[in-house]
């Protein structure tokens, strides 16, 4: 179990690799464009296409890491209390699970949006590039974020001691 | 009204119960949507906004100053920043304090968040404040509100969701959060004293600093001033002269400022493959981080819209009679409220939905009412029982209660809200500069 | 009484906004005595994203523009092209028209029901510089809204720049474009008379831009017989598309006032000269875009052909 976890926590860094190759580029990308038209009076057509994409890339590359490591934007007002009453390891595993099983539903309407794209031939408007390729990154990668969600959950309610063996940081 | 009511309690106890705000808002504006059309409307608007919002290109903006901010931090500049200040400001009584809002200030003006602004203004200003004798009452708490300022002067985080949710002209916003950006300054150096008139020994004086030693000093900061300068510079077309001809747009702004500080984090040989590494790692989840909750509020908002709230809302004011003016008091008393418990993406995420289409309809002007907003979140970050600036210090220095922190904020709160009186009573302080470009 | 949601992208006083859906939402009701009628919801989505709306019944109405999506559509550039003589309001009819004649069976708009077809007026150049022959176009960054308009500019040397709407002012304002192009009527909306001081203007346009009203079909299905024979007879197609290319011309004719009006705006119209050379221009794009039309199936040259003929013809009847 431990072993499948360590390859599975992994894993999921290689998404983020990702982004983070993509967040160079934008930036790389940006400044490209910025300075080709100062400069030489000629932007870079495809940049904002480009930069359409890597959005996505970066986005959705980090949403399961940012599941697996529970750090979503929330508000921890009530800690104190649940704390307390010794509800809070129960409370974060249900809305774990809850918010995996929520991401679900998109990720599948997703999928049929993505598939819709591609029976209309959409395409970007300079490099000609179908759309429906981002959306399905964008599925699968709601997908695996759902999937951890769910994951992170029931390790949370079920063993929680694995949790600590792999602690945030 | 009734069901944008209910679902609006709805996000809120998900929230308390500590679901994550983007799925709490998401859920919500899912089922009330739902309730309004039908499932198969309701996933499909949820799963269109997914698409586009993440590919929209105006929202690269977001990771971009972010990670503008994280590579000038790697770069050590906080540290420049608060040398200089110190350099001209530590002989007088309270002058550390003084000197570490000038320097929260500076950083601000190149970091777009104001966590960011104080997790690293406290590193570097804590132990010096300490060392030279003062209370830690008043080092925490200008530190904490000195933080604040990071979402008021440019470039700013809140300031760019709040232009995209209401498409209002970042460029503009951005240049509208500098007055009251340094008049904020201004008034937290103000609260130092009351806070020295107070207790004289809080804030003693430190060592002079004579004029080569100033000069010296000012040499560290080039970079922040550079950087700066290019990006407000080329974002108002100072740049636009011979032989440059730069000028780009807030999004553009963000690229070459993040480039900017990359390179410069590089050229004075701060950055290894490791740092390098951190920052895109960070940049990259606190992007995701923030495109769930901006998702999130998007259907909510489109629930409470079809629900027909905004006309609602309208009309139960006009019924009631209430001047615009009141209006707003009552709104700003509401953000106030909230501002005690909840933190500042998330409260502006929760209301601008709910209020902007009732404001611009009474006529208030969308520029002055974004930094309204931010001022008020502003104050909500050093508002107890929740602040965040607090609790953020409080993690980073360790040995000081939550409450000696809230303490010591009082005098900076009270002029926060002399600040927001200000603004209320003159608009044209928030909106002459803008007006100008 | 049915109330319609209208899903809308664009900024709340537009013309689309007040002159057309209103001038919609008025014929509904007098055609139907009132049993249809419409609402606005603004912002539920980003502009490629109303179709899918639409189709899955998020909202009942809505207004797209179909170079937001390329690959998507083919057929509508027809009515895109340079080079018709006549006001949006005859473009429009002649659009709906050449439409079913020619393009419907395209079937591009599958999965929602189309009941009105415009153009806006002849699109000219905006500029914060000056643009005073057509030589002066070359090299000059253009925000482009996609469709013909991009095949124009690339034959002129414009280079493009992708920019959503709402951030137009900002960006000509910032100098990171030079220029947009727009038909005259935009100018109020985006405030073009602060921030493109210049326009440089050809006779009958140097594109026009082509719009669909939509609706989800489920939901016409929904209404009683009655009503939807109503709205069929008197309202969807032809005489809804006649409305909104009057709003057009209103439009346009507004901001031309206001335009001529300002001390510090020019209008300057393209010479005899560049007149003819953009003449010869617009045939290399009318010839290919007519081949695209030809590839996907369209009798390309008979349906040219119709939409001048129509246009001349919508105006006397
Ligand atoms: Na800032
Ligand atoms: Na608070």
């Amino acid at each position: 179990m431990t072993a499948i976890l360590q390859i599975f926590r992994q894993a999921l860094w290689i998404p983020v690799a990702l982004a983070s190759v993509g967040l160079f580029a934008l930036m790389v990308l940006t400044f490209a464009d910025v300075v080709m038209r100062s400069a030489f009076n000629a932007p870079i057509e495809a940049a904002t296409e480009l930069i359409r994409i890597a959005m996505a890339i970066i986005v959705f590359s980090a949403l399961p890491m940012l599941g697996w490591r529970d750090e979503h934007i929330s508000v921890d007002l009530l800690d104190g209390v649940f704390q307390r009453l010794r509800l809070a390891r129960i409370r974060d595993g249900v809305i774990q699970i809850v918010c995996g099983v929520i991401l679900f539903f998109p990720a599948d309407r997703i999928v049929d949006l993505a598939e819709r794209a591609r029976s209309f031939g959409d395409l970007t408007e300079y490099l000609a590039i179908p759309t429906f390729y981002v959306a399905w990154f964008i599925a699968i990668m709601t997908f695996a974020a759902a999937a951890v969600m769910v994951l992170r959950g029931l390790v949370t309610l079920f063993r929680p001691s694995l949790l600590s063996e792999f602690s945030n940081k | 009204m009734t069901a944008s009511l209910i679902g609006f309690g709805a996000v809120l106890v998900l929230v308390l119960l500590r679901m994550p705000i983007a799925f709490a808002m998401g859920l919500v504006g899912l089922l009330g949507f739902m309730m309004e059309t039908n499932w198969r409307a309701a996933i499909s608007m949820a799963g269109r906004l997914v698409i586009d919002t993440a590919q929209d290109y105006g929202l690269s903006i977001v990771p971009l100053f972010i990670l503008m901010g994280l590579f000038v931090n790697k770069g050590g500049i906080s540290r420049e920043l608060y040398q200089v200040s110190n350099a001209f400001l530590g002989h007088m009584k309270g002058g550390l304090a003084m000197a570490t809002i000038v320097a929260c200030g500076g950083f601000a003006a190149i970091s777009g968040s104001s966590l960011a602004t104080a997790a690293t203004m406290s590193k570097v200003a804590m132990p010096e404040m300490r060392k030279y004798g003062y209370s830690d009452s008043l080092s925490t708490a200008s530190i904490a509100a000195g933080g604040t300022l990071g979402i008021l002067i440019p470039p700013s985080v809140i300031l760019v969701i709040y232009g995209l949710l209401t498409e209002t002209s970042i460029g503009q916003l951005f240049i509208a959060g500098i007055v009251p950006g340094a008049l904020g300054i201004l008034l937290y150096m103000v609260a130092v004293q009351l806070s020295i008139w107070r207790n004289p020994a809080a804030g003693p004086a430190g060592p002079r600093t004579d004029w080569p030693e100033r000069i010296a000093a000012l040499k560290g900061v080039w970079a922040v001033l550079l950087l700066f300068f290019l990006v407000i510079g080329g974002l108002y077309g100072v740049l636009d002269v011979w032989p440059i001809y730069l000028t780009f747009s807030p999004t553009e702004a963000a690229g070459m400022g993040a480039m900017g500080a990359f390179l410069i984090a590089v050229f004075r040989g701060r950055l290894s493959l490791k740092d390098i590494r951190e920052v895109l790692t960070e940049t990259t989840l606190t992007t995701a981080s923030l495109f769930a909750v901006l998702i999130g509020a998007w259907i909510f908002s489109n629930f409470v819209n079809i629900a027909g709230l905004p006309e609602a809302l309208r009309s139960l004011v006009a019924d009631m009679g209430l001047s615009p003016w009141m209006v707003m008091a009552m709104i700003l008393a509401i953000y106030i409220l909230l501002g005690m418990v909840f933190e500042s993406l998330s409260m502006l995420l929760l209301t601008v939905p709910i209020f902007f289409p009732l404001v611009t309809s009474l006529g208030f002007d969308p520029v002055w009412f974004g930094i309204v907003v931010v001022v008020v979140v502003e104050i909500s970050l050093i508002t107890p029982p929740v602040g965040l600036n607090v609790f953020i210090l409080r993690g980073v220095v360790g040995d000081v209660s939550t409450g000696t922190i809230f303490r010591g904020v009082t005098p900076f709160w009270l002029m926060d809200i002399v600040r927001l009186a200000i603004l209320l009573a003159a608009p044209g302080v928030v909106l002459f500069l803008p007006s100008m470009m | 009484q049915e109330t319609l949601n209208i899903s809308t992208w664009l900024p709340p006083n537009h013309p689309i906004n007040v002159d057309m859906f209103g001038g919609l939402v008025e014929m509904m009701e007098e055609a139907t005595d009132g049993a249809v009628t419409g609402e606005l919801v603004m912002g539920l989505a980003p502009p490629p994203a109303q179709m899918d709306l639409i189709m899955d019944g998020a909202a009942d109405l809505s207004i797209i523009f179909h170079g937001y999506q390329p690959g998507r559509f083919v057929g509508t550039k027809l009515i895109e092209l340079p080079g018709y003589e006549g006001s949006a309001e005859a473009a429009s009819v002649a659009y709906w028209r050449v439409f079913e004649e020619h393009l419907a069976d395209l079937n591009e708009h599958r999965g929602v029901k189309v009941i009105a077809l415009t153009t806006h007026g002849p699109a000219q150049v905006h500029s914060n510089q000056e643009v005073k022959t057509l030589d002066d176009l070359d090299g000059l960054k253009t925000r482009l809204p996609g469709g013909v308009a991009t095949d124009v500019a690339n034959e002129l040397g414009m280079v493009g720049i992708q920019v959503p709407a709402p951030k137009v002012y900002e960006t000509l304002d910032s100098g990171a474009a030079d220029a947009v192009t727009m038909n005259m009527g935009e100018r109020i909306g985006f405030k073009l008379n602060e921030v493109a001081k210049n326009v440089y203007e050809m006779p009958g346009g140097f594109y026009r831009g082509s719009f669909a009203v939509i609706m989800s079909q489920e939901r016409f299905d929904s209404l009683p017989e009655d009503v939807q024979a109503a709205l069929e007879e008197n309202v969807f197609g032809e005489p809804a598309s006649r409305m909104m290319g009057q709003a057009w011309d209103a439009s346009d004719a507004r901001a031309t006032e206001a335009t001529m009006a300002a001390e510090d705006n020019v209008i300057v119209t393209a010479s005899e000269e560049d007149q003819a050379r953009f003449a010869e221009i617009a045939e290399m794009v009318i010839g290919n875009v007519l081949a695209e039309l030809e590839e996907a199936g369209v009798d390309a040259q008979a349906a040219h052909e119709m939409v001048q003929q129509e246009m001349d013809a919508a105006v006397t009847n």
